[in-house]
């Protein structure tokens, strides 16, 4: 067991910490969620989250689901497989683990819900929300679950540019599109339409970019960080729509929290990451899961989202077209 | 008391008759109201996503007029050869609709979901010489034009009269992502270069509409609409142009103040084709100078959601199964739209509750009506901001007198059931080139409806029963003849008898019986077969197998034994299991 752990550690190390995710790729996800945004707010009416408001325990279950279970569910995941592995290794990436359970949820899941037919107004909300709250609750979540992984003396820094930088790239191009939207209507659908296209041009261009540039990185990695990686937003997405169901919230909705819970803000769990831990000769390690995670979760977000469209056409198409 | 006891329920301003027609016939009418504003929109089709394109009252009345040029002098057709059109909601059809009028020939209304059989018989039984259809469902023109005297074919994309670029995406969409344009394999003409065929003879000073119009008056065949009737067959209820004039008027006086010219913005989510939405949708609309907001589809109901986003709607028409819909969206519950000022409901039975609870969400009136296809088809309603009874089908609109009449054709007192017999100036002038069924419906000018119906003391009307064993699914009239030969066809189904339930949402489901042999065929299996040959609409709900069925002496199953003993509904096939229905 020792000696591929061994040669992961070595091998990945030095390209990690500057080409899990470059700087080039970052300011190109940042624009091309930017557009996609604008394309898909240009869907939305001011109603869409007013309707949302009227039913804040859509929210508080998101809330709950998002800093509650997947956090919970990241820990369980490094009890389970990752202190399998040496200490030396199961440290650092046990506390990139419990940081992906602890962030936010990310921008993609707006899109994975646009595809997936829930509730766009409600994700945006959830998003910003979940966001905002991700101040006081990320580093709360990871002191919980993740003191004893911790070098002494941490000072953890959340990056304030990127909290705002994710609010900003969702809710101006949101804004802007529901206004153009307002005045023109046509020109609104074909925005809309684009930017359906473009999402998924964004989830193609994710895949086909990362996994042949990382390959090395992949093929040296044990199968438990994969399946905490895998699990982690599986799970995460399974449970939350599983409870949303239970309580009878609307199937829409329900997708909807369920894709918000289990996507999370890998970005902004690199860029943590990045900021606290500068000169950590561990930093590939420390990345590996975050880096892993926003793989894997555009994977699984696809899957989900085929699921949640044929489940949903599948409900809608019994009736004739007709009246 | 009075033989027609109604007539004090009339609102403020209306007579018990109506004046003189407003119009010789329906392009005088229509050309009336695109004179007084030209510049209005007279129509906007609204996709579900919000892509929308509109047509002004002057662009109506000149491709209309290009379009009856074309028929006419490009086409070779003469007054009162028949043109069938096979459209949804969309900007096509005023014009295409309209333009056949001022050709002074004869529009057939036919359903785009009809299968190729069905079809042949409308299209051959009309005898009609030209079709005007949707491109999309163009594959089934080699199967139905076979044996009908169909020559020429004019095809309608779905986003015509729309904005080049937002035209240009539609077009890719349909094409290219959703696969729905088949390719057309018959002579065809598209419909804008029909129009621009039309517009040089125009330029070239051929005669158009107004010596077209010369010999039409209001008797004069306007549009044949086909139905089932009280027997099933299906058949061409002539409807003139005097009809559908005094018709608008009739419908018009039973609003008041609630319907304003020149101000209404009337949402169209009923098919056209559909009587109930030509007359009072497309002519009374039009000739008020209203706005209708057309949606091709509304189905799901969320197709609805831009187009109540996007315009001030004002009316809205609609069937039970609509509004029912409706108040299932959560969209529609949190912002029911505050332009709305009156809806109307009508084709099938208003569910008291569905009333009641329209009324506390949008905070206006909604009333229900009743009427034929034979009937223009209006023949009842409950006066807007007058004496509104819920359960009832209102008051005789002017002009019209309605009574119950027993076996014997003795006219029943108030509270007593009989079958309703209507005369006025809105009835059919007969079933087109079917002497026998018109003898059976029109007696000494009084249309027999088939409906049990009673009165009572204000004159208001109630509908107790159906004479005849259709079924209506959504206000669509479904014929268990029709169903049962076509389950019967297959080779180990012995006999079927079908019959409606009651569906909350539909109003009416259609249920199928089946006396099957081994290897009995699965449900699927048989909605399958029926899916093949008949509308959707039309195949069986729910199909329940059964020894035997119970029949009469002479071998004639009992619909109505089945109906009292409906079974339970466990071998439910095509249940519509929508999300929108489950609770929040």
């Amino acid at each position: 067991m020792s000696t591929p752990l061994h040669t992961l550690a070595t091998q990945v190390v030095p390209p990690a910490d500057h080409e899990v995710v470059t700087q080039f790729e970052q300011v190109i996800l940042i624009v091309l969620v930017f557009v996609i945004m604008f394309g898909l707010g240009a869907g939305l009416t001011p109603r869409d989250f007013t309707s949302a408001l009227r039913r804040p325990w859509g929210l508080i279950i998101a809330w709950l689901t998002q800093f509650g279970i997947m956090p919970l569910l990241a820990f369980l995941l490094v009890l389970g497989l990752i202190l399998q592995l040496p200490s030396e290794v199961a440290a650092p990436l046990a506390l990139g683990a419990l940081l992906m359970g602890a962030v936010p949820a990310g921008t993609t899941s707006n899109i994975f819900t646009y595809f997936s037919k829930g509730n766009l107004g409600l994700s945006v909300m959830m998003t910003t929300n979940s966001t905002l709250w991700a101040l006081l609750m990320t580093p709360l979540m990871l002191y919980l679950y993740g003191t004893r992984f911790m070098p002494a003396g941490l000072d953890l820094q959340i990056p304030i540019a990127n909290i705002i930088i994710t609010l900003v790239v969702m809710l101006v191009p949101v804004a802007l599109a529901m206004v153009i939207r307002r005045y023109y209507p046509n020109v609104g659908a074909v925005m809309e339409l684009m930017g359906g296209f473009f999402g998924l041009f964004f989830i193609v261009f994710l895949v086909v970019t990362w996994v042949p540039r990382n390959w090395v990185l992949l093929s040296g990695t044990s199968w438990q960080v994969y399946a905490v990686t895998i699990c982690l937003g599986l799970f995460g997405i399974a449970v939350a729509y599983g409870i949303a169901r239970a309580i009878k919230m609307h199937p829409k909705d329900a997708r909807t929290v369920g894709l918000e819970t289990g996507i999370q803000n890998g970005p902004l769990a690199i860029a943590i990451i990045l900021l606290s831990f500068p000169a950590s000769p561990q930093l590939g390690l420390l990345l590996l899961v975050p880096a892993l995670y926003s793989l894997f979760i555009v994977i699984v977000a696809t899957f989900v989202t085929l699921y949640f469209r044929r489940a949903n056409l599948a409900e809608e198409q019994k009736i004739p077209s007709l009246l | 008391m009075s033989a027609a006891p109604w007539h004090r329920y009339y609102p403020d301003g209306t007579s018990p008759e109506i004046d003189e027609l407003a119009a010789r016939h329906v392009p005088e009418l229509l050309g009336a109201s695109a004179a007084e504003d030209p510049a209005a929109v007279a129509f906007t089709q609204c996709m579900p996503n919000g892509m929308n394109g509109s047509l002004r009252y002057s662009e109506v009345e000149r491709l209309s007029d290009q379009f009856a040029v074309y028929l006419r002098e490009v086409v070779g057709l003469v007054a009162g050869d028949r043109v069938a059109v096979q459209l949804p909601n969309c900007l096509s059809y005023p014009v295409v609709a309209f333009g056949i009028l001022k050709a002074g020939c004869v529009l057939v209304n036919t359903n785009p979901l009809y299968t190729a059989s069905e079809m042949t018989h409308q299209f051959s039984d009309s005898g009609a010489r030209a079709l005007v259809i949707i491109d999309m469902f163009a594959d089934r023109l080699p199967k139905a034009l076979a044996s009908t005297g169909i020559e020429t074919v004019v095809t309608v994309r779905i986003s015509e009269f729309f904005p080049a670029v937002v035209a240009g995406i539609i077009r890719a969409t349909q094409r290219y992502w959703s696969r729905s344009l088949p390719p057309v394999s018959v002579a065809h003409t598209p419909l804008r270069d029909a129009l621009e065929a039309g517009r040089e003879r125009i330029d070239e000073g051929a005669a158009g509409p107004a010596a077209y119009l010369e010999g039409v008056g209001p008797d004069t065949l306007a549009v044949l609409q086909y139905t089932g009737g009280t027997t099933g067959v299906s058949k061409g209820a002539m409807l003139s142009h005097g009809n559908l004039v005094a018709n608008t008027a009739q419908m018009l006086a039973m609003c008041g103040t609630h319907l304003r010219r020149g101000e209404e913005t009337v949402l169209t989510a009923l098919p056209l084709y559909h009587v109930f939405a030509f007359t009072v949708n497309l002519i009374g609309f039009y000739h008020m100078r209203g706005r209708n907001i057309l949606v091709p589809s509304p189905r799901p109901p969320s197709n609805l959601k831009r187009a109540f986003e996007n315009y001030r709607i004002t009316w809205l028409t609609g069937v039970n199964t609509l509004f029912n819909a409706l108040l299932n969206e959560r969209w529609f519950l949190d912002y029911p739209p505050r332009s709305l000022r009156a809806s109307a409901a009508g084709g099938m039975a208003l569910h008291q509750p569905v009333a009641e609870r329209w009324r506390e969400v949008t905070g206006t009136p909604i009333v229900e009506g009743y009427g034929l296809t034979e009937t223009s088809p209006v023949l009842t309603f409950n006066p807007l901001g007058g004496t509104v009874k819920d359960g009832t089908i209102g008051i005789p609109v002017p002009s019209t007198t309605v009574r119950c009449i027993d076996d014997a054709g003795n006219v029943l007192p108030a509270g007593e059931p009989g079958e309703l017999v209507a005369r006025g100036p809105q009835i059919m002038q007969g079933y087109w080139q079917r002497a026998d069924e018109t003898e059976h419906a029109l007696v000494d000018g009084w249309l027999h409806t088939g409906d049990i119906g009673e009165m009572d003391d204000d004159g208001y009307f109630r509908i107790v029963d159906r004479k005849k064993d259709m079924v209506l699914v959504s206000g669509f009239n479904v014929y268990p003849n029709e169903v049962e030969e076509c389950i019967a066809a297959m080779p180990t189904v012995r006999e079927a008898g079908v019959i409606g339930v009651p569906d909350p949402k539909t109003g009416e489901a259609v249920r199928a019986y089946v006396v099957a042999d081994d290897p009995a065929p699965s449900p699927d299996e048989i909605v399958a077969h029926c899916r093949e040959s008949l509308a959707a609409y039309k195949v069986p709900r729910s199909i329940e197998f059964r020894d035997e069925l119970p029949k009469s002496p002479i071998g004639k199953i009992l619909r109505k034994e089945l109906r009292t003993d409906p079974g339970p509904a466990t071998t439910s096939t095509n249940d519509p299991g929508s999300e929108e229905a489950s609770p929040r």
